[in-house]
């Protein structure tokens, strides 16, 4: 037992080191004699033991006909390679990228699976390794696109593992794979934590930000009431719900603009930080107020709209991790 | 997508239709309350997929399997047939398994009893009928097989079933290379054989009325096949048993203690009896008799072991014959049997009923002894007896009294060959002359088309043999002193206005011979049937070597397992290419095949034309690093921009000038491609025709 506990990571690295190296990561991958394997499936291995039973049948017995059906389930059995085999051969494979996701979160790369000439492949199965199959056939159209997904744990770049391509088309009684490496990556985004926004005015270093105006207009928060808040700002739902003393938070319409900063979570832990500050860029790209981030080294200016809010997320995503 | 586990919704009709003809066959040899039992879950299997029942519960399963199991068992202990009570297990746990199957996997499990319901069939009948429905249903299961995999949106009754058709007929070639090329063994243990209904046939025991009651059925006997020409009818004693003790009423073997096949083989002495001149040869193809008895034309030579002659001549196997049995014989038609005769044979020819109830009869022989010089003209005198006086050949004769004998000869006076046989034999024993019953069949029908012989059980016949000294055994048929036509022209000719006749064949196409093309369409099936049979279904070890013989010569035997691993490769192999070829879309024409090919040579003295890299650009990059090819690539690269690129212009849609062009490239690409390779391979290319 304890030999097979030992040898089985260092068989698990050598078939990948020598994948690696049979099938290195190449953007687009064209399927052949070369790079797909073969072998029967547990459903084959069930008809290849019917068949036995027949033809040991047919002997004893002495039924011709018997004879027959077991050559006939042989022939194909053995027909089915081929048929297995060319339905993923000549089939060419590009990855499509994946988009953002935030930690947690699955990630789905596209895949563009097309066909290289006349031969249609049907019922493609992906997957990445003890992932869920996703599938897809290619028919009619020169090519399909085609989501495989991918659980993230933790921000920055993810880097996609081998993918495998397989098929059991037609009967289900060879399986015909292929370990396939695109060189895909997504970006993944910190997992968005709710919590309130502290007020930043007291801590930050920086005196020249501009940071929030507390206004009466639109929501921003929660935060614990303080001393001679006023009482039409209470929360008294979360009151009710025996959650404390709150007082809601507004954000000044007249000033929409609000500077967060990674000095305005002290006594957390830095990924916390992040996931905070990432719940935050969400709720306000929500809102019409400027925004704009300050993490140690990065400082990303007040803006507003689609492409600031990704690459505020962006910077969240990647901030220490080396990558850009 | 995801890929689901749960069954698909055609899926469910595919299996159901392919359950439907792998049970079909079977349904009316299982217990009335087991169709039933099939029929009930079939239904509920259908209201459980359209939603109105929900599948069975755990107790509601145990209950099934708790009350069909021992009720099974029990039905077909009574009968003690182990095999039919296995088929009927197995029937009913795959509709079982039918009924609560929710998954892929328990699909496969039905999926693959249906394979095996398949061979079930085939022990029960190898028909043709029963191949081509044992083809279709392997379609059919292959079908469903197809339709588990495909996702439901791209399955279709018609998609699914072209695809299983076009499967299972690309396997068909490489199936019959393995049936003929697959070393048959022996059966490795032995098996339980179907108890099918009693046959009607030839029996050990001859009384009045049971052999005309044969006549009633058009039913095959076997077949024969002849070598050479096939001898006249008269000749065509087809023996089987030798019937030797009388009872007063009913003819038997003696000594049926002695007639166990161990006991034949103990004592068995082979090559018994003297024959002259050639034999002939044929090949027989009996059908099943549940007897251990076959039948042959006297005195036959068989060369296989299993077969045993008996002190009489007959000849028995050790096992009943339950299927189709084919043996080849070899028949002395001149002969003699037992010139000498031993006492204790001698004896049991002579044996009387203990209990005399034929006075008349006695007195009749010794009539006829005083008036013979020999036993011979004695024996001719009884058959000049039954053709001078009126006796009649008749399939309804009246039925007879205690004195048997005495009651036909003197008074009723009509009879079948079993009448006239025991009579015979009768007059001669009380003569003290030692003769036998003989049972089998007479005569046979040729088919033109094929030219072998049917043997119908219409044709069954007893006469006897009188042994005389100096010639042994001597083949007497008292049937011919009635009726000679029965004898020369066969019982067809002579019955076939009597009433009874094939009654019990009532719908048999027999009926119907008067009527030309219907009889021609009769005897062609039959002649499909034989061959059939002769070639399929007794294809066994010997006609495999023989046919490997004449294949592959004397060293055959040897070289089997290197003819069939040969077979395989090459069917895989010319199956690979024509799967495996992969055609490609016509987005590369004709001119860019020819410019791929360049690029390739190319490519090989270091100048790989880069993705998206343009022919100009190219052009461009190889003149430059070999400015000796400048001209020629120059050129080619404007033939070929030309030829792909400017197909819409005016002069391009010109089919001759295309044409022109596309020649020059070629002659221009060739003299590059000859220029740039290597020795050898420039060798190659030349060898090759101008296309490449």
């Amino acid at each position: 037992m304890s030999l097979v506990t030992a040898v089985k990571p260092w068989f698990a690295k050598r078939v990948s080191r020598w994948l690696d190296r049979r099938l290195p990561a190449i953007s687009e991958v064209h399927l052949h004699r070369k790079n797909i394997f073969i072998l029967p499936t547990g459903p084959g291995i069930l008809f290849l033991l019917a068949t036995t039973l027949i033809f040991v049948t047919a002997i004893n017995y002495v039924l011709s006909l018997a004879f027959g059906l077991a050559f006939l389930m042989t022939s194909l059995f053995i027909l089915c390679i081929l048929h297995t085999f060319r339905n993923l051969q000549h089939l060419r494979i590009r990855g499509a990228g994946a988009e953002p996701v935030f930690a947690g979160e699955e990630a789905a790369f596209v895949f563009v699976l097309q066909r290289n000439t006349e031969q249609v492949h049907e019922m493609l199965e992906l997957r990445f390794p003890k992932g869920v199959w996703s599938y897809t056939n290619v028919l009619d159209n020169e090519q399909e696109r085609l989501k495989v997904f991918l659980p993230t744990v933790r921000r920055g770049f993810l880097r996609a593992p081998r993918v495998t391509v397989q098929t059991r088309f037609p009967l289900g009684l060879w399986r015909a794979w292929s370990h396939v490496d695109l060189d895909m990556s997504v970006l993944v985004y910190p997992n968005p934590v709710k919590g309130p926004l502290p007020d930043a005015n007291g801590d930050s270093s920086s005196g020249d930000s501009k940071s929030t105006q507390i206004g009466v207009e639109d929501f921003q928060g929660l935060r614990n009431y303080n001393f001679g808040d006023s009482p039409k700002q209470i929360a008294w739902k979360s009151l009710a719900r025996g959650q404390g003393l709150k007082v809601k938070q507004f954000v000044d319409a007249q000033d929409e603009q609000l500077m967060l900063d990674w000095a305005q979570f002290p006594d957390i832990d830095a990924e916390e930080r992040l996931s905070r500050l990432c719940y935050w860029v969400i709720t306000l790209a929500q809102g019409s107020a400027d925004y704009g981030l300050r993490l140690p080294g990065v400082e990303i200016p007040l803006g507003h709209g689609d492409a600031h809010c990704k690459k505020v997320l962006r910077a969240l995503a990647l901030w220490n991790t080396g990558a850009h | 997508m995801e890929v689901q586990t749960q069954i698909p919704r055609l899926t469910l009709w595919w299996l159901l239709g392919a359950l439907f003809l792998v049970i079909a066959p079977h349904i009316f040899r299982l217990p009335v309350w087991v169709s039933l039992l099939i029929i009930a879950c079939v239904i509920w299997r259908i209201f459980i997929f359209t939603g109105r029942a929900s599948f069975p519960n755990k107790p509601i399963k145990l209950l099934i399997v708790f009350v069909a199991l021992p009720l099974t068992i029990a039905q077909y202990r009574a009968l003690g047939a182990g095999l039919d009570a296995a088929v009927c297990l197995l029937i009913l746990g795959t509709v079982f398994k039918l009924l609560e199957m929710r998954e892929r996997r328990d699909m496969l499990i039905v999926v693959s009893l249906s394979y095996l319901l398949i061979m079930v069939g085939f022990i029960y009948s190898q028909t043709m009928l029963a191949a081509v429905h044992a083809l279709i249903t392997f379609v059919v299961i292959t079908g469903a097989l197809i339709s588990l995999q495909r996702e439901n949106s791209h399955s279709s009754l018609k998609g699914n079933g072209q695809l299983a058709l076009r499967l299972v007929a690309q396997s068909i070639p490489l199936t019959i290379v393995l049936f003929v090329l697959v070393p048959r063994v022996a059966p490795l243990w032995t098996m339980p054989v179907p108890v099918s209904s009693s046959k009607t046939g030839v029996t050990d025991e001859m009384s009045p009325g049971n052999i005309s009651n044969l006549s009633r059925s058009a039913e095959l006997a076997f077949r024969v096949s002849f070598d050479d020409s096939t001898p006249i009818n008269e000749e065509l004693y087809w023996r089987g048993l030798v019937l030797d003790f009388f009872d007063g009423r009913a003819w038997r073997r003696s000594g049926t203690a002695f007639q166990s096949y161990s006991m034949l083989e103990r004592f068995q002495r082979p090559n018994q009896g003297e024959r002259r001149g050639e034999p002939v040869s044929y090949d027989v193809i009996l059908e099943p008799t549940q007897q251990t008895w076959i039948y042959a034309l006297p005195l036959a030579q068989l060369d296989v072991n299993d077969v045993i002659q008996d002190r009489n001549y007959s000849l028995h196997i050790e096992k009943p014959v339950t299927q189709r049995y084919r043996y080849q014989v070899q028949s002395y038609l001149n002969y003699d049997m037992d010139v000498e005769l031993g006492s204790a044979l001698r004896a049991r020819a002579l044996q009387m009923p203990e209990v005399e109830l034929n006075p008349r009869s006695k007195q009749l022989a010794a009539q006829f002894r005083q008036e013979a010089p020999d036993d011979r003209a004695y024996a001719l005198r009884v058959l000049r007896h039954f053709r001078e006086e009126p006796f009649f050949y008749t399939l309804n004769p009246p039925l007879l009294g205690e004195a048997s004998i005495d009651d036909f000869l003197f008074s009723s006076r009509q009879g079948y060959c079993e009448h006239y046989a025991s009579s015979f034999v009768y007059l001669m024993r009380a003569a003290g002359i030692p003769s036998r019953v003989v049972v089998g069949y007479q005569g046979g029908e040729i088919n033109p088309f094929e030219g072998y012989t049917m043997v119908y059980q219409y044709n069954a016949h007893a006469w006897a043999e009188v042994w005389l000294e100096g010639q042994g055994w001597v083949r007497f048929d008292p049937t011919g002193a009635v009726a000679p036509q029965r004898i020369s022209e066969g019982a067809q000719a002579v019955l076939e206005n009597q009433p009874g006749f094939l009654e019990d064949s009532r719908f048999s196409m027999m009926r119907f011979r008067n009527t030309q093309w219907l009889n021609s369409l009769r005897l062609r099936l039959d002649s499909m049937d034989y061959a059939w049979n002769r070639w399929v279904i007794s294809y066994d070890e010997d006609m495999q070597l023989q046919l490997l013989e004449t294949l592959f010569g004397e060293e055959a035997r040897n070289r089997l397992y290197l003819a069939l691993g040969l077979a395989i490769s090459v069917f895989f192999g010319i199956a690979a290419f024509f799967l495996l070829k992969g055609r490609k879309q016509q987005t590369h024409d004709r001119a860019t095949q020819l410019y791929l090919r360049l690029t390739r040579d190319l490519a090989t003295q270091g100048l790989v034309r880069q993705r998206g890299e343009g022919p100009r650009d190219f052009c461009r990059r190889v003149t430059s690093t070999r400015p000796e090819w400048t001209d020629a690539m120059e050129q080619i690269t404007d033939m070929y921009v030309q030829l792909s690129y400017a197909s819409h212009t005016q002069e391009a849609r010109d089919e001759s000038v295309q044409a022109e062009l596309f020649e020059r490239l070629r002659g221009s690409i060739r003299e590059l491609r000859l220029r740039l390779n290597t020795p050898l391979k420039r060798l190659v290319l030349k060898s090759l025709p101008r296309q490449f």
